[in-house]
């Protein structure tokens, strides 16, 4: 008999399939999950966009609302900036547009991470799925109103006639890493607040004065030396892999080895804290 | 043939009080070596299945009988492989049902249709198996157009019905059930019946946690009664009479 886990076999009707559940495997189960949750994106998907959908039910604008709240963030803080700090708005507001996209993302992916084991409760007890769909399925809503406010950005390079060139093309690995960082944060995020009920609390207080320390609408165009608050903040170099590739520019060497360096240390440990968690967080929930 | 083995399943689990779930107290107590603050370590470990050994063979309709907290929910859930175990071995040959609560993941916000699919996904369905069921479960609930509109403007039998339609629809080797299963008032309850008899005609193994006697002798061979997480007795349906106290629930 093998020891081999078919963590699905209920989607394999020709052959019966062989399951088996031994208290000293659940440490590789842990890998499992992350893996075969990512197989059932029918789920996460379709959880998600039922989620938005929701949400944005009898609504006439709809899922608009979205990008018009914050179009108007974005035109209002542009404007507020550039005539505070006497800055060209043709520079500014395609700074702050894309910085709180992005921003926007990831915070909401860190504060929706700590409910996102905790909010499905009824799911994880009950419906056998591997726990991590319930983490790619807040990803996903949180892309889908990621990608509704890129319209905003559109908007901004097509008035503000952002150049597109080589830079540009790095976006598509510079989000890739960016989403890699979230995923780890968010998986991280989840297991931690499952099990101590206050660290909700701590990340949501933590990522406001976080945002503050970022330059997420402020620049630092205008200091001669980058802060250590700015130099030494993961954050910071998180956004700059996505937002200088929109504006057009190259992100340096140290933004990428930055962003390269907490995936791995981050990955590493978050797959430490899940394979001892793992086993434990259904009757944590 | 569907076949499930059970050798030496303990499951234990920690019940958490209030203050063992906050971060404070457990830096405090790790700090003070877990003595000052009193309490602060209160975790209380319950161990809900202890040392179980069980064979199911194909054609077995169990029938899981045991008081509130002896283990019965607790052992579907490790065989569906929510809960993990603590030590032990399991083998299922079989594909795997669960219908521990049919209203899981049900959204009562939305169309009786997007329930059927939000519903069917969880069960394992992809989209074509969930839209060859609709018909079918539009003529069992009767609901005809009220499947359009949002559940919530469903009488509380109209929504049992279709989560009941919904859960009874996928064909499985297995079937892991906990509690309702019977849906609506008792016009529809005749109905529902010939439909579990249906579904479960169709599956090689059921284990069903009931505290209904006539749910058990209707639909079970075997029974099995949990005490404190152990099998106190397994053996025929019929011939043993239900304890007294247990007729009395």
């Amino acid at each position: 008999m093998s020891d081999v886990v078919v963590s699905h076999p209920w989607k394999d009707a020709r052959r019966l399939p062989v399951r088996t559940i031994r208290a000293d495997h659940l440490a590789r189960e842990a890998i499992d999950d992350v893996i075969q949750g990512l197989f059932e994106y029918e789920i996460w998907s379709g959880m998600a966009l039922h989620e938005i959908r929701q949400r944005f039910r009898r609504s006439t604008l709809g899922p608009l609302w979205l990008t018009l709240s914050m179009g108007i963030m974005v035109g209002a803080l542009g404007v507020v900036f550039s005539t505070l700090l006497k800055q060209d708005i043709s520079q500014t507001l395609p700074y702050i547009a894309t910085g709180l996209i992005f921003w926007g993302l990831l915070t909401n992916c860190i504060n929706d991470g700590t409910t996102a084991f905790i909010g499905s409760e009824t799911y994880i007890r009950n419906v056998p799925l591997p726990i991590s769909v319930h983490i790619y399925r807040m990803i996903a809503r949180n892309l889908i109103i990621w990608a509704f406010n890129m319209a905003i950005y559109v908007v901004v390079l097509v008035v503000f006639q952002i150049p597109i060139g080589w830079a540009t093309l790095l976006f598509i690995p510079g989000f890739a890493l960016f989403l890699l960082n979230l995923t780890w944060i968010a998986f991280a995020v989840a297991v931690l607040s499952t099990r101590y009920r206050d660290i909700p609390q701590v990340i949501v207080n933590l990522v406001q004065v976080v945002f503050f320390v970022t330059p997420v609408f402020w620049s630092l165009d205008s200091l001669p030396n980058h802060p250590a608050f700015v130099a030494l903040n993961p954050f910071y170099h998180l956004l700059e892999i996505v937002r200088a590739p929109l504006l057009g520019h190259f992100a340096s060497p140290l933004n990428w080895a930055i962003s390269f360096g907490s995936a791995a240390v981050g990955l590493a440990a978050t797959a430490y804290l899940y394979r001892r968690a793992y086993a434990r967080i259904a009757y944590w929930v | 043939m569907a076949h499930i083995s059970i050798e030496g399943l303990s499951v234990e689990f920690a019940v958490f009080g209030s203050r063992a779930r906050s971060l404070k107290n457990t830096i405090m107590a790790q700090a003070t070596g877990g003595r000052v603050m009193s309490g602060a370590r209160d975790i209380v470990s319950v161990r809900a299945i202890d040392n179980l050994n069980l064979e199911i063979r194909h054609g077995d309709r169990i029938g899981l009988v045991g008081h509130n907290g002896s283990g019965k929910t607790t052992l579907l859930r490790v065989l569906a492989g929510i809960y993990k175990p603590n030590a032990g071995k399991i083998t299922i040959h079989g594909k795997v049902g669960t219908l521990l609560d049919p209203s899981a993941g049900i959204d009562y916000e939305a169309t009786g249709i997007e329930n059927i699919y939000l519903r069917g996904r969880l069960l394992g369905m992809n989209k074509q198996q969930i839209e060859e069921q609709i018909s079918d479960i539009a003529d069992f609930t009767d609901l005809g157009d009220f499947l359009q509109l949002p559940m919530k403007t469903y009488s509380a039998g109209m929504a049992a019905r279709l989560t009941f339609a919904i859960s009874t629809s996928l064909q499985n080797d297995i079937l892991l059930i906990d509690e309702g299963i019977g849906a609506g008032d008792a016009a529809f309850q005749e109905k529902a019946h010939k439909r579990i008899e249906r579904f479960f005609d169709q599956t090689s193994i059921v284990l069903l946690a009931s505290h209904s006697e006539d749910l058990l002798r209707r639909f079970c061979n075997r029974r099995l009664v949990m005490e404190h997480g152990q099998v106190a007795s397994d053996g025929p349906m019929h011939s043993p009479a239900p304890p007294a106290d247990r007729r009395a629930e």
